[in-house]
């Protein structure tokens, strides 16, 4: 069990999604950065999708009311345990009774709390994450609040954790060859051109060639850009039609909406182009005031970091039990 | 304290996993009665091997030498970290992440174990290390 001592608005319990529902309107949901929720399950020994806090508002405080094994992912800074500053993207023990305090992160926005045995929240439609304009998932549908006790799931892992824990290199620093930094404080966010991309005619290269600013009109549902508006030669009028996370759709007032985790399932305003998936936790990370610059991008270039980002993954699961078994054997 | 059963088939093998994770071509380790040396390629490079005990010369120094728990690559900070982080001598606790060994794109911190003054890195930055092989150097403070 953990108790939340100190939540903004906004931070839930979040999986990797709820894939499957969106033709009869439920949006998928699921972690900002489902890298971060991946890695940190693996961490800590948990299956891939086990449900963890997602953490946008700082400060956020927990009580452990329970031993577990916990890593807290996604944001940089460091985790702060019973006031001693922690490594991130590692696994740690709590005690009974320690309390754990996330801090506003240097750059980045979201850190995700992880535990040994993950949230145990019911599972609806496959998934633990909160749906929040549904109002169901995850813990009673809504944000946690101040007070909010929540049960963790039994842990499987057979193979006992370091006691000085099991790090990570983090995505930003092992991935930087296909995740490249920000130029000059402009997040790049690779994207392909979708279907009305025609209709902007020489707009459409405004889109691509000016630097965005993500207003503060963005939510986990859409980010909403801030820049030189962009406009159709012609005012179509569209059908609604299904639209996924990533999906960039250009409103009349010519600013565009980029698709988040808690996408709309439909929509009728023209699509420009489609952030390819692997770039969406990159957005996810992304700040409310930060910048970004559209790259075109191909599908085979998706793939290609797809596979980057797999093999990491990877690597970090079979690695970090080698290791396990390694130190096991060992002691 | 090591307890390894070196004649167990499966540390043979964990032991072997790590070196190949690690890209380590071999290992040796030696021990009263006991004697392990696995070769992962005839490629020359690596040499990595076990000495159970601190030698003699440094077990009578006052200073403590932390040693690598496994084979990896050595790193003095977290990838991410700032350089200033790493500067020396400074006072540690005995919890404290000192370091840490990379293997792939895993972790393993390293703590120091005991708290003191670390004075010195024994290792370079990066340097494949095997399992025993010095860290750092820790002088007890009064």
């Amino acid at each position: 069990m953990i108790e939340i001592i100190e939540a903004g608005p906004f931070n839930t319990v979040q999986d990797l999604g709820r894939p499957g529902y969106r033709d009869i309107g439920v949006s998928a949901s699921g972690a900002m950065d489902p890298l971060a929720v991946r890695i940190g399950n693996i961490l800590v020994g948990n299956d891939d999708g086990a449900a963890a806090i997602e953490v946008q508002t700082f400060p956020f405080k927990l009580r452990f009311e329970a031993r577990v094994a916990f890593a807290v992912t996604g944001a940089d800074g460091h985790p702060v345990l019973d006031g001693r500053e922690l490594l991130p993207w590692c696994t740690h023990v709590a005690e009974t009774g320690q309390i754990l305090e996330l801090r506003q992160p240097p750059t980045l926005a979201r850190a995700y709390v992880v535990v040994g045995g993950g949230l145990d929240v019911p599972v609806l439609m496959g998934s633990r994450s909160t749906a929040l304009r549904g109002g169901f998932g995850g813990n009673s549908g809504r944000p946690l609040v101040d007070g909010d006790r929540i049960e963790i799931g039994t842990h499987s892992d057979a193979l006992p954790l370091p006691a000085s824990g099991i790090a990570v290199v983090e995505p930003t620093v092992a991935l930087r060859d296909v995740f490249p930094a920000p130029v000059d404080g402009v997040l790049p966010i690779r994207a392909i051109a979708a279907g009305e991309h025609e209709l902007f005619a020489s707009d459409g290269e405004a889109f691509w060639n000016q630097a965005w600013r993500i207003s503060s009109r963005s939510d986990r549902t859409g980010y909403r850009l801030s820049g030189e508006p962009i406009k159709p030669t012609a005012t179509i009028e569209m059908r609604s039609h299904g639209v996924v996370p990533g999906v960039i759709q250009v409103p009349p007032g010519g600013e565009p909406i980029i698709q988040m985790s808690d996408a709309n399932t439909a929509g009728g305003y023209p699509k420009i182009a489609g952030v390819i998936e692997c770039d969406l936790w990159r957005l996810g990370q992304a700040r409310i005031g930060s910048r970004l610059r559209f790259i075109r991008s191909t599908h085979a270039e998706a793939r290609a970091v797809e596979q980057t980002a797999a093999r990491y993954i990877e690597d970090v699961r079979q690695t970090s039990q080698m290791i396990k078994r390694a130190l096991k054997a060992m002691t | 304290m090591s307890a390894i059963d070196f004649s167990d088939p499966a540390t043979i093998a964990v032991l072997t996993d790590a070196l190949i994770a690690a890209g380590v071509d071999g290992l040796e380790i030696s021990k009263a009665g006991a004697h392990l040396r696995i070769v992962v390629s005839k490629g020359g490079g690596a040499r990595v091997s076990l000495t159970g005990n601190a030698p003699p010369d440094l077990a009578a120094a006052p200073a403590a030498i932390v040693k690598a728990p496994m084979a990896g690559r050595f790193c003095a900070l977290r990838p991410s970290a700032p350089a200033e982080a790493g500067q020396l001598p400074r006072a540690v606790s005995d919890k404290e992440v000192i370091g840490f060994l990379r293997i792939g794109s895993v972790l393993l911190p390293i703590p120091a174990g005991r708290s003191g003054l670390l004075t010195r890195r024994l290792t370079e930055p990066d340097a494949l290390v095997g399992f025993g092989d010095p860290l750092f150097e820790i002088e007890p403070q009064q």
